[in-house]
């Protein structure tokens, strides 16, 4: 009765205050549109500079053959899965102009081709100097995947040339629906994450404002109990970040993003999720007694939540034991590490949710300790009698 | 002893070498309004904190109806409603909502909330903003909405901090007159240093400085204490240090012993049964002395003067 009552004043309270309110529901959705501009044909292409010095050589025909014009073909030839280019190959006449556009990040590699380019091809003979040079920056990480792009291409070309063949065939056997993928794609599953980590800010600041106003302590002296309090702003802002998950998913459908699993299973993991970063959340404000200081304490678990989950970017698990046959590590005491795994099961494996029990479990175990630890916390800082 | 609502025992707080209370021992009559006055700081809202359970006591107990309360015992949510001394509402909810919120989680079923808090918007007068959230209305309002907060689930305590703060003088009436309304029916704890507010409305007042109970009795009594009658202030322009107002005091007190002289203030005092009587005698004596008065005011003994004499001129903050 009284956990529902704090979940009307909550809703109530939320619903007339758009700005916040809006605010965490456009930022995910946000997010996921400006990505989707990111990558206009769905992933990164990457542009390559070629200077081709090649001078060509004379065909038996009396024709001039230039290698490197045919390689420069070769090379735009490359696509992704889904027929959209993965190189933009431009044609430059003067190295240092490479380099400076390789130091301003408008291309990730300059490709050299020397002089004798097609006459050392044509000869079959190994020379000592370099005929064919990559320059970029190899601090860049597109760097490397835009060389390991070209030189593939280089090698086949190569050949191709010399009427070779690889005495050995490998294949490549994407897992579930991963071969057909866009980059744009795999970022949702972090994306959608996102919006409900954003909740670890929302859910403090709805109870330090009922600390900084003195409601709190207009309550503390009525029946209710930390739990229906806590309880009740924890569902209001679990609808909140349910909705801006959505918003997300649906904004993501839109610009062309695929699942190959039931989406209703993705909906049940980012409630768990949220449940579980509100928990979190509500730590955060057991030690927060205004708006102000309760956003300052949560960039804390945010920037761990970002970093450390695996939800933005990818990072090595540093692996304690093991239940079972599934690995637990480090940073699996962060939400998003579990639903970012489970969302991706779903959308690119297709998996359902008795595939993602793991997930589910440590979600749920995450969730119930954390919201525990908050009242637990909450009823000593806050509604104990001094 | 059987009407005695709230009794305080040896109730004591320290926060670190500081006492904020101590000692503090009182009893409440059932229905009678109980004025708590004090200088700023004086320890009058941590006592009420402590009676109501916001805070715990290092020493001693509160009994309500011979039940210990701060030890959980006692159904102290139920049976006391405090306002506190800051508006405290909730600032996007109307009128109506935060009264049925509050209402039910006193444990009042959502339409009998509802009912009360209409009711009391009504004798508040603010039953035409009961669907207009709180940041929309004006201080006094708000302050209005505050104090009908304290009061949705019917306690027999209401503990008012400082009720009138901050209001005009037309709500400041309206209050004071639903404070009375509510007397006899309810036991009301009233905490000020608005000594015109715990004159009018106080059944008995106790005095508080320094954590420390000053006096306890009804206003009469009180303003008895400190001398029968009228109290004339006699203005002395600037000549109060002179050797002839001294002796000037030393003739006005065969007169009558009521005679004070403020040295800072410049004025002279002289409280008398019949101050009014003794007036031209008094201003004999000053001309004698070759004194020249400013402003000369005759007035009844009020509690502030009762308040002063306890607590001293000196600021508090």
């Amino acid at each position: 009765m009284k956990l529902l009552s704090v979940i009307r004043k909550s809703a109530r309270e939320q619903w007339r205050d758009p700005l916040t309110l809006s605010l965490v529901l456009i930022f995910a959705p946000l997010t996921v549109l400006l990505y989707r501009l990111f990558f206009p044909t769905g992933s990164t292409t990457y542009t390559v500079l070629v200077l081709n010095q090649d001078a060509g050589v004379q065909q038996a025909a009396g024709q001039l053959w230039n290698a490197g014009d045919e390689l420069m073909g070769e090379l735009k030839q490359v696509t992704y899965a889904d027929g959209s280019p993965m190189l933009i190959v431009e044609q430059i006449t003067d190295r240092a102009e490479g380099e400076t556009r390789i130091k301003n990040r408008g291309a990730q590699l300059l490709l050299i081709l020397a002089p004798e380019f097609s006459q050392v091809l044509q000869s079959g003979m190994a020379t000592d100097t370099a005929t064919v040079t990559y320059v970029g920056d190899l601090t860049q990480p597109y760097y490397a995947v835009a060389a390991v792009m070209v030189n593939s291409v280089f090698e086949q070309f190569v050949k191709t040339v010399l009427g070779q063949s690889m005495p050995i065939r490998v294949t490549e056997e994407p897992l579930g629906a991963s071969g057909a993928r866009t980059e744009f794609e795999n970022y949702v599953p972090g994306l959608l994450i996102f919006a409900v980590i954003l909740l670890v800010f929302s859910a403090p600041m709805a109870v330090a404002r009922e600390v900084e106003a003195g409601t709190l302590r207009r309550l503390q002296i009525t029946r209710m109990r930390a739990f229906d309090f806590l309880g009740g702003i924890t569902l209001t802002q679990m609808i909140v970040g349910v909705a801006a998950l959505l918003l997300a998913f649906v904004v993501a459908l839109l610009l062309g993003f695929r699942s190959q699993g039931p989406i209703w299973a993705a909906v049940v993991i980012g409630a768990v999720t949220s449940l579980s970063v509100i928990g979190v959340g509500l730590i955060v404000a057991c030690f927060s007694r205004t708006v102000t200081q309760a956003f300052l304490i949560a960039n804390f678990p945010l920037a761990f939540f970002m970093f450390f989950s695996g939800a933005m970017f990818p990072v090595p698990r540093l692996t304690l034991f093991t239940i079972g046959n599934q690995g637990v590590a480090l940073f699996d005491i962060l939400p998003p590490s579990h639903a970012v795994i489970a969302l991706q099961k779903i959308f690119v494996l297709g998996a359902g949710l008795s595939d993602v029990t793991f997930e589910l479990i440590a979600l749920s175990v995450l969730s119930m300790a954390y919201f525990a630890i908050g009242v637990w916390l909450f009823k000593r800082t806050h509604l104990a009698a001094g | 002893m059987s009407n005695i609502v709230l009794q305080v025992e040896g109730l004591t707080k320290r926060y670190g070498e500081l006492i904020a209370v101590k000692n503090l021992s009182l009893a409440v009559n059932e229905g009678e309004v109980f004025g708590f006055l004090g200088p700023n700081g004086a320890g009058k809202t941590t006592s009420i904190n402590m009676i109501c359970g916001l805070l715990k006591p290092d020493a001693g107990r509160v009994l309500i109806h011979g039940q210990p309360v701060t030890n959980g015992a006692g159904d102290v949510q139920a049976r006391v409603g405090m306002c506190p001394q800051n508006v405290v509402v909730w600032e996007r909810l109307t009128c109506l909502e935060q009264l049925q919120f509050v209402g039910e989680m006193y444990g009042l079923t959502s339409a009998l909330a509802r009912q009360r808090g209409a009711q009391l918007l009504e004798r508040l007068d603010l039953i035409e903003k009961r669907d207009k959230q709180a940041r929309t209305l004006s201080g006094g309002m708000r302050r209005r909405l505050s104090l009908m907060l304290a009061l949705v689930h019917d306690p027999e305590i209401v503990v008012l901090d400082e009720p009138e703060a901050g209001l005009d003088p037309q709500s400041r009436i309206k209050v004071r007159e639903f404070i009375r309304s509510l007397a006899r029916r309810k036991t009301i704890i009233l905490t000020t240093n608005n000594m015109d507010e715990a004159e009018r409305v106080a059944d008995r007042i106790a005095i508080i400085d320094h954590g420390e109970l000053l006096v306890l009795d009804t206003p009469d009594a009180l303003k008895r204490s400190v001398g029968e009658g009228d109290v004339l202030e006699i203005a002395l322009n600037g000549q109060a240090g002179s050797d002839s107002v001294q002796r000037a005091c030393q003739d006005l007190k065969q007169l009558t012993p009521g005679v004070s002289l403020d040295a800072a203030q410049s004025t002279l005092t002289v409280r008398a049964l019949n101050a009014v009587n003794l007036l031209p005698s008094i201003m004999e004596v000053l001309a004698t002395s070759d004194l020249r008065c400013g402003e000369v005011r005759l007035r009844a003994n009020t509690l502030e003067d009762v308040f002063i004499q306890l607590t001293g001129r000196r600021l508090r903050e």
